[in-house]
């Protein structure tokens, strides 16, 4: 698949557009089951989002439940305290886990391959025992329980639809920041991806731009962890566990992970077959692993990435057949 | 064909008038040492070749002044500034870039792709038009623009790898062998490159090549490291008239 400025740019937007019905639906529908998978859907985009950041730079992070401990929690206690606005909660979701990243992208972001992925992972087990040992801030074992819905000008958003509105609202705003991120800097990102010994001698500072994406990265977790967070109604370690991140992971690569188009997509469609595959009890498990597998043997590219790669070929054969042969040309010529 | 003014030192007058200068440089990787204290000076608009055999240190020299990697020993000064162990993406900024012994393009994207990147991370250096487009037809890739960079011939490949170089606006170029690889009748288009460089940004250039002939071509002054140490420095019909530096490349008839 060849990178293409412009094509990417409309697939990202697609990508996003592609949210905006999950803002509307709980305005248009009142059935479980949309709503059920209206709100997973979009906080599995909003951590998701997380994962895609960091893999434009090649880096794989399972740091993405820390984050959302971080930022989940932040507005946990903030709303307990009385702050429930929602801007306001919005805004130290995302500040709290960045804050949190940029000392942290310093020590870790000098790892590469299996260590940078070891080191994200231990700092999720790290974050649970954190959890467990402060519950005068975390409520230790119990967690956070009957967090406040978030206000909206003094108005409370408790109900189903407007809480899964807000929990999609979150998820367009991670993708919005996601989105700016990524195309602001994304000549440096894909190019520390394809190759950082020449982008370096061309005068990328890596350590610079693997620091905003990191930054970036735990900060649009975080707003999926206060999304978590304010469906629920409370913050308790297990939402938050290590392996999640296994899951978002799968969403990327399954939608493809090269465009925010591939990620709603991988989301919205494993949320939706594990809701399905729920019904088979015991076999869930086993038939979401074998989706797995097969899609990344048929499309290792993901799904959006397959059907790029399949309209490359198409022009290509196209261009192939409208381009005069060298006799054409030389009967032309004379 | 000599299509290249043969500028040494002496006649290197630009804008600021700063060179690039190796003060007692060596190299060790623990006890293994590839080169010894050397010194020498690149002066802007000036072209220096460095030759040697193989093993000799030449690409480990290149490492280390363009940032790559810190020297054991010595000082790599911009000017007036000591650029010894900063980091290769600050080299860079200041103007002193590398080109690569090996093909090195952003491979999965095209040309276009390759060149726009070039020219956005160099994007705090300003100046005249770089005449790119006259490069990029006279090299033929103009009608590669929209191709991938890995399924350009090996020629064009290095030659776009150069191409970038000049993009980012460099002081100085230091060129890793650019002739490597290249069939006889492509490597004029070194010539060209060289030619082109120095007309529009009037920077110094430092070539290790092992292709004689370009080095005496463009080369009016060379050195030769020899088993990690400086065997000799001049102008390139006297330093390979040197028994000393044909003993080094052919051995001596003696042994």
């Amino acid at each position: 698949m060849v990178s293409d400025r412009r094509r990417d740019f409309k697939l990202d937007l697609w990508g996003i557009v592609l949210l905006v019905p999950l803002l509307i639906s709980p305005f248009v529908t009142k059935d479980v089951l949309i709503s059920s998978l209206t709100y997973q859907i979009s906080i599995g985009v909003a951590a998701t989002m997380g994962i895609y950041v960091m893999l434009r730079m090649g880096l794989l992070s399972f740091s993405v439940p820390s984050f959302m401990t971080i930022g989940g929690y932040a507005a946990a206690i903030s709303a307990t305290a009385g702050w429930t606005d929602i801007f306001f909660l919005t805004a130290i979701s995302f500040v709290a886990p960045a804050l949190v990243a940029a000392p942290l992208g310093a020590i870790v972001l000098r790892l590469k391959g299996i260590y940078f992925i070891f080191i994200t992972f231990i700092f999720n087990e790290i974050l649970q025992i954190l959890l467990f040992e402060t519950p005068d801030l975390t409520g230790g074992a119990n967690g956070i329980p009957g967090v406040p819905p978030a206000t909206l000008f003094g108005h409370e958003l408790a109900a189903q639809p407007q809480l899964v509105a807000v929990t999609a609202a979150l998820a367009i705003v991670a993708a919005l920041i996601t989105f700016v991120v990524t195309h602001r800097f994304r000549a440096e990102f894909t190019s520390i991806e394809e190759n950082e010994t020449l982008a370096e001698s061309l005068g990328v500072a890596l350590w610079k731009y693997r620091t905003i994406g990191f930054i970036a990265s735990a900060g649009v977790s975080g707003l999926a962890g206060f999304a978590l967070v304010n469906m629920l109604s409370t913050a308790h370690p297990s939402l938050f566990a290590s392996w999640s991140v296994n899951s978002y992971i799968a969403y990327a690569f399954v939608g493809g992970r090269g465009t925010l188009l591939g990620v709603a997509v991988g989301s919205a469609l494993l949320i939706a077959v594990t809701n399905y595959f729920s019904a088979f009890a015991n076999l869930s498990a086993g038939l979401f692993g074998v989706l797995l597998i097969v899609v990344m043997m048929l499309a290792p590219s993901g799904i959006v990435g397959s059907f790029v790669k399949l309209a490359d070929y198409i022009r290509s054969r196209s261009v192939t057949r409208s381009a005069p042969s060298i006799k054409e040309k030389q009967n032309e010529f004379g | 064909m000599n299509s290249v003014d043969r500028a040494g030192p002496a006649s290197a007058k630009n804008a600021s008038g700063d060179a690039l200068r190796v003060d007692g440089i060596a190299k060790r990787f623990g006890g293994l040492r590839v080169f010894d204290p050397i010194s020498f000076e690149l002066a802007e608009d000036e072209i220096l070749g460095v030759i040697g055999p193989n093993g000799a240190g030449k690409t480990t020299l290149i490492n280390v002044m363009c940032g790559m990697i810190e020297p054991s020993a010595g000082r790599v000064h911009l000017g007036q500034r000591n650029i010894t162990g900063l980091p290769f993406h600050s080299v860079s900024q200041l103007g002193v870039v590398r080109s690569f012994q090996q093909t090195n393009t952003f491979s999965k994207v095209s040309v276009e792709e390759n060149l726009f990147r070039a020219k956005r991370f160099c994007s705090k250096r300003s100046g005249p038009d770089l005449g790119l487009d006259d490069l990029l037809h006279d090299f033929e890739l103009a009608g590669h623009l929209d191709e991938p960079s890995d399924k350009l011939p090996y020629g064009l490949q290095k030659m776009l790898g150069l191409i970038m170089v000049l993009a980012t606006r460099p002081r100085f170029i230091l060129m890793d062998e650019p002739a490597a690889g290249l069939e006889r009748r492509e490597r004029i288009r070194v010539d060209r490159f060289i030619e082109h460089a120095r007309k529009v940004l009037r920077c110094g250039i430092l070539i290790v090549e092992h292709d004689m002939d370009l080095v005496k071509r463009l080369c009016p002054t060379i050195v030769v490291l020899e088993s990690g140490r400086l065997l000799a420095k001049g102008p390139p019909v006297e330093v390979l008239a040197r028994p000393d530096v044909i003993n080094a490349y052919l051995g001596d008839s003696a042994d």
